[in-house]
């Protein structure tokens, strides 16, 4: 039984129907929705018609934009019947897997496409809940249209200066026929409308707390391009004695780390970017502080949500010490390492549920740099990858490598600098009190190794 | 509008980020943490007979905020009141706070002014109070300031002259009078934000004129503190209709009146009112101001220059959960057969009969306040739940997009009526949903609900406090096998967790969303659920400090009532009945 969990889901099903004209950050914002859901432990998925489209249609070859052009016809009904099918799979999986959330991303831009939907959710007992992303900022949209293309599976073989201008003109096309969402046409319907991102918002009739939440999550968002650095802090003196908590200091080989950081971030950022600042974030712990001492950024922020999982009465102890004195919670914690709470302690899931108002504040921020510890960069990477739960506590993440995390429309690319200091291995296969990774044995391909596992995701 | 900028002497808080009460280490105990992570071992209670406010910095008007030294002390012990309005302690810690600052400001907000605007009528009391609590329950240093308070502590005869309402009085007098006032409640504000550390402070006032909205947005802006207006528009005649009424029966404007002559004269007041009311636009727009209208009570929110934090977007989330209500929250304790937490037995003899007396008892004292939600035949269950449990068969599936192109015949019938969202409770003023636990106990014990045709919702938040390692002993017991434990316990038993356990601090933070969910229900609710979760809720409801909540006491015999009004909730005791 999930502890910590949305109410109301029992009683209300949502469907998120997006509104919008391509490179409006319609996907980056369905996909966003359905991390965070997941995340929080809540049924959700998405369902993007241009996917369905591309299956559907695979015999065409290149979607150029004549593709999208309202007079071709064999256009339209290609694009009808991905509209049909992505619909389709979405009342199903309502109904055979009881999901709670589904989002339909398209761009639903027509009065009668939108009456279909609501007309299909109402019969079913759905909440519909449309959400249209407009936008007028030709800055803004031409920085959607570059993201979009590099990631497009559209565009996956084409210049990309002949990429922009055809989705220029596929938007063009698009906006032949585009019906915006309004206070007067619309106010019978449960809507949002993201006027420029967040510069103006409508809240049209939210009726329930759930799609209040989605909301509140969508109102935090940004779609800027941006990166965000996430980094365990460097060795410390416990690392090398075994011991997990405390508050110890770095060792020799994590001061190395800490002098070499400020040069990996440089190098990951290009020459190009050498001068962005980045905001940093650390834990309240001195191994993080110390981490971050010769970082040059002036907008430090510590915060007590980042500290370390709190091993409660183990705090300070070795695995091999836990297993002795309290053998029981050890293979309880190996049972279920979400759910386990250490005695007087925490457990993972208590770690999202103080992380939560720290995910709200990192969805606002732009570039940044966090230097936490194990647990809590399990987490965050879990929220951010989509990593399921019961996979999320045994992900590995080794000492002195900075990972980067660069979210996109329709991935989110991870990339990691490793600083070529030497440190010890604090990963904990399951079922053993011994600390490392077992390289060449079965174990490794069943734990998340973001080494491995570190390309484009 | 920038919030960074209002950062600059808020230097404390961004040094010390979050759960900066300041953070020990001990490198004598080799690195091992001492404290524990959200606990306030640490935090006695504070001391609020010696610690007296420092308002008596004059400004115009000589501010009075800060309350006598017998106000504060009572605040300790009598939780029969809704502590809503009064002065929080600087060191005060809330219930569902997840840290502390040296500034006491939390999440890099710095100092936010919320200006409401609106004629009478739309509910801005209601709003700033709600409002209030809210924070004051996240831990965000909270007050409302009620331009009204003001005027009738300065008038002698409970003037309710119209001309003391409207923007620049003609009379010199009524006029400078107007002045005194505003000049008095702004200086209040400003103590709050400089002797009190203040957070937010909530300006409940008609704040009529564009002009007079930007004059206040530049007074604050130099003292960093951000502003953020609200305001509340009612089309919808019937919710001001409610509101009139609400006022003419419990506005102290019209303690002595009579309730026909009070709603002439407040229908009156809002008459005059209107046409000096300037709605807000783009003249507003253009002074860069940042504003939320709030359309109907949450039927629609617009929010403009709206890059916020993630303090008022938390705000708005509140906002999008708020309704007037006129129903009450109803607590009863769940019957209990065994302390044993982890074992989940059906009710015994004694309590089915508690049931019953439970039923019986709250039935009749609702239908004797005119609730006719009781259905003393049971029928099926609404068209709309039924219908639901129809829908997630697949074989209901036929009209779903495998119709393609069929579906854009539409039955425009259908469609364009909008009815109440599927599976959403409360909605209706005449309804009435019980919420409890999933324990096999509660269920049972609703039983004769059920029965009545009463919707019965299980949360798995409402199950009673673990109590861990400590479950089933008496408090000797544990005094004597836990003896550190039990110490620091005593000290500080909102926080204090003992292995294995949660802490009433677990609890709040658990039932936030049934809160959220509780706001927006406009019905009746009764909540069965075990004492510690009770005391929770009725901490939130009646804005207890988090040293008051274990306190609480509720006995088994009595159902608690919360009455919602737009200044303040009250409590009452209903007897349970023996009807055997």
């Amino acid at each position: 039984m999930p502890v910590y969990s949305i109410s109301h889901v029992e009683n209300v099903r949502v469907c998120v129907v997006m509104v919008g004209l391509p490179a409006r950050g319609k996907s980056l914002i369905a996909q966003k929705i359905v991390r965070y859901l997941s995340w929080l432990s809540i049924k959700s998925k998405c369902f993007n018609v241009g996917g369905y489209r591309r299956e559907l249609a695979a015999d065409v070859g290149d979607f150029t934009a004549e593709f999208f052009d309202p007079t071709n016809k064999r256009g339209l009904q290609y694009r009808q019947s991905a509209v049909d099918s992505a619909i389709n799979d979405m009342m199903k999986w309502f109904v055979n897997e009881n999901g709670v959330v589904g989002i339909l991303d398209a761009t639903n831009s027509t009065k009668q496409r939108r009456a279909e939907i609501l007309k299909l959710c109402r019969d079913n007992y759905i909440e519909p809940m449309f959400l249209e992303s407009w936008c007028d900022d030709q800055d803004l949209i031409l920085q959607n249209i570059l993201d979009v293309k590099t990631t497009s599976p559209d565009y996956v073989n084409s210049e990309s200066e002949y990429a922009t201008k055809d989705f220029l003109k596929r938007i063009k096309f698009y906006e032949q026929n585009y019906e915006t969402m309004d206070v007067k046409h619309d106010s019978d319907l449960t809507f949002i409308k993201l006027v420029n991102v967040n510069q103006q918002i409508i809240l049209n009739r939210i009726e329930s707390y759930l799609e209040s939440r989605i909301v509140y999550y969508v109102m935090n968002l940004h779609i800027k391009p941006r990166s965000i650095y996430l980094s365990r802090h460097g060795e410390s003196e416990y690392n090398l004695t075994g011991q997990i908590g405390g508050d110890a200091n770095l060792s020799e080989r994590g001061w190395r780390y800490a002098k070499k950081l400020p040069e990996l971030v440089l190098k990951s950022l290009g020459e190009e970017n050498k001068h962005t600042n980045l905001t940093v974030w650390t834990s309240t712990l001195n191994r993080t502080q110390q981490t971050a001492s010769f970082l040059p950024y002036k907008k430090k922020l510590q915060w007590k949500a980042l500290d370390e999982l709190d091993a409660g009465e183990c705090d300070g102890m070795t695995y091999e010490e836990i297993e002795q004195k309290f053998p029981e919670d050890f293979k309880a914690r190996d049972d279920n390492k979400y759910e386990y709470r250490y005695r007087g302690g925490e457990s993972y899931r208590d770690i999202v549920i103080r992380l939560e108002p720290i995910i709200m504040e990192l969805e606002r921020q732009e570039n940044i740099l966090i230097i936490t510890h194990q647990a809590v960069l399990r987490c965050l990477y879990a929220y951010f990858m989509n990593v399921p739960q019961e996979e999320s506590p045994w992900m590995s993440i080794p000492l002195h490598t900075l990972i980067k995390l660069e979210p996109r429309a329709y991935s989110t690319i991870v990339s990691r600098i490793k600083a070529d200091i030497p440190a010890v291995s604090t990963y904990k296969e399951k079922g053993t009190s011994q600390l490392g990774e077992i390289v060449n044995g079965t174990t490794s391909s069943k734990s998340r190794d973001l080494i491995n596992d570190s390309k484009c995701v | 509008m920038s919030l960074p900028s209002a950062l600059s002497d808020d230097e404390g808080e961004i040094f010390n980020g979050f759960g900066s009460a300041p953070i020990q280490r001990n490198p004598s105990q080799s690195g091992r943490r001492t404290k524990k992570r959200w606990s306030f071992h640490n935090s006695a209670k504070p001391n609020l007979i010696d610690e007296s406010s420092s308002s008596t910095t004059g400004g115009p008007g000589g501010g009075n905020f800060g309350f006598s030294k017998t106000a504060r002390s009572r605040r300790m012990s009598d939780t029969n009141t809704d502590g809503v309005h009064n002065e929080i302690d600087p060191y005060h810690i809330s219930p569902a706070q997840l840290y502390s600052t040296e500034s006491g400001r939390l999440f890099h907000a710095g100092k936010i002014c919320i200006a409401l605007a609106g004629l009478p009528g739309r509910g801005k009391t209601h709003l700033s109070v709600s409002l209030t609590r809210y924070l004051r329950w996240l831990g965000v240093k909270t007050h409302s300031f009620h331009l009204g308070d003001y005027r009738r502590a300065n008038s002698e005869s409970n003037d309710v002259h119209f001309d003391l309402f409207i923007p620049q009085p003609d009379n010199p007098k009524n006029n400078e009078f107007r002045q005194k006032i505003v000049n008095e409640c702004l200086n209040d504000m400003l103590n709050f934000f400089k002797n009190d550390k203040g957070q937010v402070a909530i300006y409940d006032a008609v704040n009529a004129l564009p002009e007079y909205r930007k004059e206040l947005e530049e007074k604050f802006a130099k003292l960093d503190i951000q502003i953020l207006f609200i305001e509340s528009l009612v089309t919808d005649d019937a919710i001001i209709l409610k509101n009139m009424i609400e006022a003419a029966k419990l506005s102290p404007d019209y303690r002595n009146w009579s309730y026909e002559q009070a709603y002439k004269d407040y229908s009156e007041r809002i008459k005059i009112l209107t046409p000096y009311y300037k709605e807000m636009n783009e003249v507003d727009n253009k002074n860069n101001l940042s504003y939320i209208k709030f359309i109907n009570f949450g039927e629609r929110i617009e929010l403009y220059n709206s890059n916020y934090g993630y303090l008022i977007n938390k705000v708005v989330f509140f906002l999008m959960n708020s309704r007037i209500k006129s129903g009450s929250v109803y607590f009863a304790r769940c019957y209990k057969n065994s302390l044993d937490y982890t074992h989940d037995p059906p009710l015994d003899e004694n309590g089915l009969k508690y049931a019953r007396n439970l039923t019986k008892s709250l039935e009749e004292y609702l239908v004797a306040n005119g609730k006719d939600y009781f259905k003393t035949t049971p029928t099926l269950s609404s068209p709309v739940n039924s219908a639901f449990e129809l829908a997630k068969s697949a074989s209901n599936l036929s009209s779903a997009g495998a119709s393609g192109t069929s579906l854009s015949t539409l039955d425009s019938t259908t469609s364009s009526v909008r009815r109440p969202a599927a599976g959403v409770d409360g909605v209706d003023d005449n309804s009435f949903v019980v919420w409890t636990s999933a324990k096999k106990r509660t269920i049972e014990t609703t039983q004769h609900f059920r029965e009545k045709n009463i919707k019965i919702r299980h949360r798995i938040q409402l199950s009673q406090k673990n109590p861990g390692i400590v479950g089933g002993m008496e408090t000797k017991e544990i005094a004597e096998k836990f003896p550190t434990e039990y110490e620091q316990f005593l000290k500080d038993p909102y926080h204090h967790r003992f292995s294995r356990a949660e802490s009433y601090h677990d609890l709040a933070i658990k039932i936030e969303p049934l809160i959220l969910e509780m706001e927006r229900m406009s019905g009746d609710i009764l909540i069965i659920a075990d004492d510690t979760v009770l005391k929770v809720f009725y901490g939130y409801l009646m804005s207890c400090s988090c040293y008051d909540i274990p306190s609480l006491n509720f006995s088994t015999d009595e159902i608690i009532e919360i009455k919602f009004n737009a200044y303040s909730n009250s409590a009452r005791r209903i007897p349970i009945k023996d009807f055997d």
